[in-house]
């Protein structure tokens, strides 16, 4: 569960930033004739409320209410005294609290008189939420998911920025690996400590401990780890998600080869468009391919598969993650770097 | 092993209640449900675990990679991954007919699946369930056990960690190094950091540890999926007066509740004999919602599950219970203080599962950061 460095950071998400996503959503909604879009979070379906807002909720569950004009409004059950917390943290929206955040947002969407309600994910908000809503006011629900992916996937240099500092993160964190370890938790332990040192909000590690038996990755710590091994590194810094995977080896003429890759998909993958296609994409001299997906965030998930060899992505994305799995000499090698955060996109979220 | 033992537990009050089947929801913030039936540590997006009263558990995942992870991690049952997993699962529960469907917990139920059922509509499985969360098989016991030591050995991980001009964050980056290094895949925690403008316990906020603070957490690792807890409060340099005297009164709380806990006693009774404490200290105020949430909770594969230890919850307690009693809250002279521990309700009393000694701790004002 969360319980890194939660802060209000200015200088890497401005309050004019979230005020700018906050006015395109409003605009959305205002031309979809919708009074207003509900988004759910939780600290795992928390992307929504976290683009809108900057908020993430360590603990319990709330609400974001966006109406087509005026702050957001975070509806929560959490306590004053946690309501604090929040605003010190998140001064981008109104903390209203109630046992019943459902019935609240009844009652705030009544005094605008709203008629029609789109609601992020609909099939998934707690089915209570929903009840209590319309134990208020009649209210014509609908599904926003649609509307917020398209206003959600445009660039934006704060979140892009974001993407590659927290990647920075992932990568000198993983310098404090033990290649030589003879367990898992022995590599991951100082590889997060590194992490949460460096100020992330979470992080979750996954090994795939013998990639010479099996590429699946696992959260056992006490997992022994074969020739080469592969360590997922997942890290949530100020509001975004990366992920980096790299593959490692205690045999030192393998581990040479293995920075070697690394260090050149570093290069290759900034530029990397994130457009769901493979074709361009680095792949070392006599590699052969063996899967990959693209992950991006997507309604209230943080990442998520949107598009892989099967399936070929069907929106937007602001970001992405590209994870690959290769074989080179013999060596099945796996790994995930950012994509679609070169220079040139950068330059382009700044116009 | 102890997956099968609550599997076949769940099936028997499934089949007393005269249940066809059961839907139960998870995520990462509350996984207790659907890990009771499908043993399943869930970590990203959510879940739904379909049980029928023949004994057979599947687990319908949204998200690739937690399938991938589950194949491996719970072989035994079969997970099926669905993009769509809403209507997926509506689609399998449609198959079962017009038979009697409970769903929990009621509050987290996907809006969209009980709008499918229609008139069908789902029984609340929530006090169904419940009760097999509160009330332990030995197995769950023993898993609990496990735990308590790496709680204690965390605690002292932060004591020893803490120093002048450490961040709080920093605090935690060793705790979780060291979680991890054991094995240890989840743990829940929130800190404190400073005097009486403390209110509560949150996510660090990258306060930097100075003489006179009082450093207060609730550490919870899990093991095996079961969190149990420890909560104390250090100080930051030799503790002064007033300090020494509200420590007292913590512990002369923890004491009253612990002294309370057998079976047959309500959360109501042990969350009274705390509050008596502070009330005879002229402290009622601050055992009110207004300065704390609970008293202590249960334990096990939330790390905040029911009965929460309240004085109007009238919960009975049972053996095989897992508790925690936690006086915490806050005090106007120095600031939020907790001090809890863990336990087991036996026949005879309270197995208190937690080693760290009930103290007030000091760290050295002389030790600095490095």
């Amino acid at each position: 569960m969360r319980h890194g460095l939660i802060l209000w950071r200015e200088d890497e998400l401005s309050t004019a930033d979230v005020k700018a996503r906050q006015a395109r959503l409003q605009a959305a909604i205002a031309a979809a004739g919708l009074d207003g879009v509900l988004i759910y979070t939780n600290h795992v379906r928390s992307a929504g409320v976290t683009w809108v807002s900057g908020f993430t909720p360590y603990w319990s569950d709330g609400l974001v209410l966006v109406l087509r004009e005026g702050m957001p409004i975070f509806l929560t059950a959490l306590s004053k005294r946690v309501g604090e917390w929040v605003k010190s943290v998140a001064p981008t929206f109104e903390v209203a609290h109630s046992p019943f955040p459902g019935k609240l947002a009844g009652e705030r969407l009544a005094k605008v008189g709203a008629k029609r309600l789109g609601v992020v994910e609909l099939d998934r908000m707690p089915g209570g939420v929903v009840d209590e809503i319309v134990s208020v006011l009649p209210l014509e629900l609908s599904d926003a998911t649609e509307l917020f992916t398209g206003v959600r996937s445009q660039l934006d240099r704060a979140e892009l920025n974001l993407v590659r500092m927290t990647d920075d993160i992932a990568r000198e964190a993983f310098r404090a690996g033990d290649v030589t370890s003879k367990f898992a938790g022995d590599f991951t332990g100082p590889v997060e400590r590194a992490v949460r040192l460096a100020g992330a909000e979470e992080c979750y590690m996954a090994v795939a401990p013998d990639l010479s038996k099996d590429r699946r990755f696992i959260r056992s710590g006490k997992a022994e780890l074969g020739r080469t091994f592969a360590v997922r590194l997942s890290i949530a810094y100020n509001g975004v998600w990366v992920r980096r995977i790299e593959t490692f080896s205690a045999v030192s003429e393998i581990g040479a080869r293995l920075s070697s890759v690394s260090a050149a998909l570093d290069r290759a993958s900034p530029a990397q468009p994130a457009d769901g296609s493979i074709s361009a994409f680095y792949l070392p001299d006599g590699a052969k391919l063996i899967d990959w997906h693209l992950e991006a965030p997507h309604g209230t998930r943080p990442l998520k598969i949107v598009a892989d060899a099967e399936t070929r992505l069907a929106v937007p994305v602001p970001y992405g993650i590209l994870t690959t799995a290769f074989v080179l000499d013999d060596e099945t090698i796996v790994a995930s770097r950012p994509v679609g955060v070169g220079e040139k996109v950068l330059r382009e979220a700044a116009e | 092993m102890i997956g099968e033992i609550r599997k076949k537990r769940l099936i028997e009050a499934m089949v007393d209640a005269g249940l066809d089947g059961l839907v139960l929801y998870g995520n990462a913030w509350q996984n207790d449900y659907l890990r009771y039936a499908a043993d399943f540590g869930i970590l990203e997006g959510e879940g739904l675990a379909v049980v029928t009263k023949d004994g057979d558990v599947t687990l319908y995942l949204d998200d690739e990679l937690e399938g991938e992870r589950a194949s491996v991690e719970c072989p035994e049952v079969k997970t099926v991954v669905a993009d769509n997993l809403i209507e997926t699962v509506s689609d399998v529960i449609g198959r079962l007919g017009n038979s009697r469907i409970a769903a929990g917990p009621k509050r987290h139920l996907p809006y969209g699946l009980a709008a499918r059922r229609g008139d069908l509509r789902f029984e609340d499985a929530t006090a169904l369930v419940d009760r097999l969360l509160m009330v332990k098989t030995a197995d769950e016991l023993a898993a609990i056990r496990g735990a308590a030591r790496l709680a204690d050995e965390g605690y002292a991980i932060f004591r020893n960690a803490a120093a002048v001009g450490k961040k709080d964050y920093e605090l935690i980056a060793e705790i979780e190094s060291f979680f991890r290094n054991e094995g240890v895949d989840d743990n829940f925690m929130i800190i404190g950091v400073g005097g009486p403008e403390v209110r509560g316990m949150a996510p660090p906020l990258g306060k930097v540890l100075k003489p006179g603070d009082l450093v207060t957490t609730e550490l919870t690792p899990c093991v095996n999926g079961y969190y149990v807890q420890i909560c104390r409060t250090l100080v930051i340099g030799e503790p002064n007066e007033a300090q020494r005297k509200v420590f007292g009164i913590y512990n002369d709380a923890l004491e009253a509740g612990l002294a309370v806990v057998k079976p047959g006693v309500t959360a109501a009774d042990i969350a009274r004999a705390e509050n008596d404490i502070f009330r005879a200290h002229g402290l009622g105020d601050y055992v009110t919602s207004e300065y704390t949430r609970v008293r202590g909770h249960g334990l096990g594969l939330f790390p905040d599950t029911k009965p929460h230890i309240l004085e109007d919850v009238n919960t009975v307690i049972e053996e095989g219970m897992s508790l925690i009693v936690h006086p915490n809250t806050y005090n106007p002279e120095i600031g939020y203080f907790v001090h809890g521990d863990s336990l087991i309700v036996r026949a005879d009393g309270p197995e208190i599962l937690t080693k760290t000694p009930r103290k007030l701790f000091s760290v050295d004002a002389k030790r600095a950061a490095a």
